[in-house]
């Protein structure tokens, strides 16, 4: 593959992206940042069958996933026969009472799943986490792409690739799927958001409006855009990129100042989709991953097709001994974090250190989880003119409407530090465009 | 898009506005930098700041040549104006598109390297460059008429009420409050119809009356 004056044009592109605006939001010290997002031109390459191989087990997982959020909000029948134990579901802050008994719109939990992975050493693709909340990323590689293809199309003419570009397309799709009769919207909490690019640019690709709390009013059980000199119209769906305990002070944390009051009443009546559903927080808790396996077989009667970081649950006695005793070779997280953050090696603590998180462990066992330290791939990336080897994993998403699809892309993170695994880009990583092959 | 909320309504006007603004202090403060090459006096800009109506906060004028382009923390700077058009524009990506967003975005940029440079005033073309590029792209690719008709609306407010304060000619005032009276009523703005008559009259009143023009220019929008 010729792709060299794809990278000769590695500044030019950066300076387009500066240029759109393509920046996320930090708070550092107590102030709102906007920084750019370093672009590496050296796309990640997938070969059209390893991403068969990809999307068969992404389908599989998120169908899983989707299957458990319905059960759990309503027959809890995978608690009942004991196969994933009620502390895990009931403690974990991303269960919420008020969505027991709520089934939305078309039976659908999680539209959106952002699914991280990495490929290890050994050549095995391993799931790191499940992001069914409020997922974010997948607009990176979509203006990404359109600016490589400007830069260098002789590289796309050459090389058969995925066309990535349709994500708005897919992305309108799923929330006109479940659309209950009216307009579809993006919901943002606002421009000091870390992803507002990513809701205005979504907003503009699918030709829909963006709003915030104060242009939606619920009014008789449906929910209503406001417009301009008392013009109106409903709403049926929101995209809203906006957390679970913020959207609703009436329903939720009643200090949120950046939700619609009553706008969970709505869902409940099912007069409006909220996407993704409140509650699938459950789903998505790290404590809740180690037993998704057992939710493939459980609900599907299915062997899991990608592989799980081997995981251990300190909450089980078995399982705190060895962690205990293998302490230093483990990663230990926070399951209440994200971000990167909450994320602790186990060799790179002090004695010090070790002793007060082993304390804080044996405290408080559910909040944490322990993993084998999966040695994955390092991947090129420029650096000053260089080609150095960088940690990376690959963001896939997974949108479902009437049957999970696989967006034939995915956003990939690296890690600017030759030392580090965190590849966020709140803590400096950088991105790069997924190729899937198409022959 | 059919219905546009209340918020993208007062940004799109907002944005027209301080795009005018930067656009033309920017030109009368070039000409204000020329003529400090060989000689600007304090009553230079302090009669510039009279006429703008904005505090002469100034100690000197290399303090006023700094500040006035370059400061964030002066509410009335060009670089402050073009943050709020920016900050505007910024919110607006979906009404407006990323490529029109992008040319607000680029004369931020300008701005900001101008700051940097030791002669500004040859990169402040970049700036008034990509402002008229932005009014341009405005025409060319916002499908939607009533909102390039809020942007222009706003441009076309802020360029009388600069050149009323600024006691420009008749010929000068009569065009924008011809271009104005022409625009308005093609968008959704709530506008007061009284406002727009007192202008029409004022342009064909034997002398111009500046302070009852200005008061009919920012009495126009309602409320």
């Amino acid at each position: 593959m010729n792709n060299l004056d794809l990278l000769d044009r590695t500044d030019t592109i950066n300076g387009l992206l500066a240029r759109y605006g393509v920046k996320f939001g930090i708070y550092k010290n107590g102030t709102f940042k906007e920084q750019l997002f370093p672009f590496d031109a050296i796309p990640r390459v997938i070969e059209k069958e390893e991403f068969a191989y990809l999307e068969r087990g992404l389908k599989q997982r998120v169908a899983a996933l989707n299957l458990f959020l319905k059960d759990i909000y309503n027959e809890k029948k995978i608690v009942k026969d004991g196969v994933v134990p009620e502390d895990f579901v009931y403690a974990a802050s991303g269960y919420l009472v008020p969505c027991e008994g709520v089934t939305p719109p078309k039976g659908v939990f999680s539209h959106i799943s952002g699914i991280d992975l990495v490929l290890g050493k050994d050549g095995v693709w391993y799931i790191l986490e499940d992001n069914l909340r409020v997922p974010s990323g997948a607009s990176y590689p979509m203006i990404a792409r359109e600016l490589c293809r400007r830069a260098s199309p002789r590289t796309f003419n050459e090389t058969a690739i995925e066309d990535n570009r349709n994500y708005a397309r897919i992305l309108k799709h799923t929330l006109d799927y479940v659309n209950t009769g009216g307009l579809s919207v993006v919901m943002t909490p606002g421009r000091y958001n870390a992803a507002y690019f990513e809701h205005s640019y979504l907003a503009e690709q699918m030709r829909i409006p963006l709003v915030t709390y104060s242009d939606l009013e619920v009014e008789n059980d449906y929910l209503y855009f406001k417009g301009y000199a008392g013009k109106r119209e409903r709403v049926g769906a929101v995209y809203r990129r906006i957390s679970d305990e913020y959207m609703d002070p009436m329903n939720f944390n009643p200090e949120s100042v950046i939700g619609v009051p009553h706008i969970f009443d709505v869902y409940r009546k099912g007069h409006v989709a909220l996407l993704n559903a409140p509650g699938n927080g459950i789903a998505d808790d790290k404590g809740i991953y180690y037993f998704v396996p057992k939710m493939i077989q459980y609900y599907l009667g299915e062997e899991p097709v990608l592989h799980n970081a081997p995981t251990y649950l300190p909450f089980y006695e078995e399982d705190m001994k060895y962690v205990l005793e293998k302490f230093d070779t483990l990663v230990l997280k926070d399951v209440a974090e994200a971000g990167g953050y909450g994320v602790v090696f186990g060799s790179k603590m002090t004695k010090e250190q070790k002793e007060k998180f082993i304390a804080m462990l044996k405290a408080e066992p559910r909040r944490f989880i322990a993993q084998e330290v999966i040695d994955f791939c390092d991947i090129p990336i420029q650096d000053r003119g260089q080609i150095v080897e960088r940690k990376a994993d690959l963001r896939a998403f997974v949108l479902t409407a009437e049957e999970p699809v696989v967006w034939k892309s995915g956003l990939t993170r690296f890690s600017r530090n030759p030392d580090s695994f965190i590849v966020n880009s709140s803590q400096g990583g950088g991105f790069k465009d997924t190729w899937v092959l198409s022959q | 898009m059919g219905t546009k909320s209340v918020i993208n309504t007062d940004r799109l006007y907002w944005l027209g506005r301080y795009s005018e603004r930067v656009y033309t202090t920017l030109r009368l403060f070039g000409k204000s930098f020329d003529e400090l090459i060989e000689q600007l006096t304090e009553a230079d800009y302090s009669r510039f700041c009279s006429t703008l109506d904005i505090p002469n906060i100034y100690t000197d004028k290399d303090d006023f040549i700094a500040r006035y382009a370059f400061d964030l923390t002066d509410p009335n700077s060009i670089i402050s104006n073009l943050t709020r058009a920016y900050d505007n524009a910024i919110e607006l990506r979906e009404e407006i598109g990323s490529e029109t967003l992008s040319y607000i975005q680029m004369a931020l940029y300008s701005m900001q390297k101008a700051k940097e440079d030791q002669a500004p005033a040859i990169e402040f073309q970049d700036v008034t460059d990509d402002i008229l590029a932005f009014w341009g792209i405005v025409d060319d690719q916002i499908d939607d008429e009533n909102t390039r008709n809020i942007i222009k609306v706003g441009k076309r407010v802020e360029r009388l009420d600069l050149y009323t304060r600024l006691r420009m000619n008749r010929v000068d005032i009569n065009r924008e409050v011809q271009r104005l009276a022409g625009r308005i009523d093609r968008c959704s703005l709530r506008y007061r119809t009284q406002s727009i008559i007192e202008l029409l009259d004022a342009v064909q009143a034997p002398e111009l009356d500046y302070p009852a023009i200005l008061k009919s220019v920012e009495s126009i929008l309602e409320v």
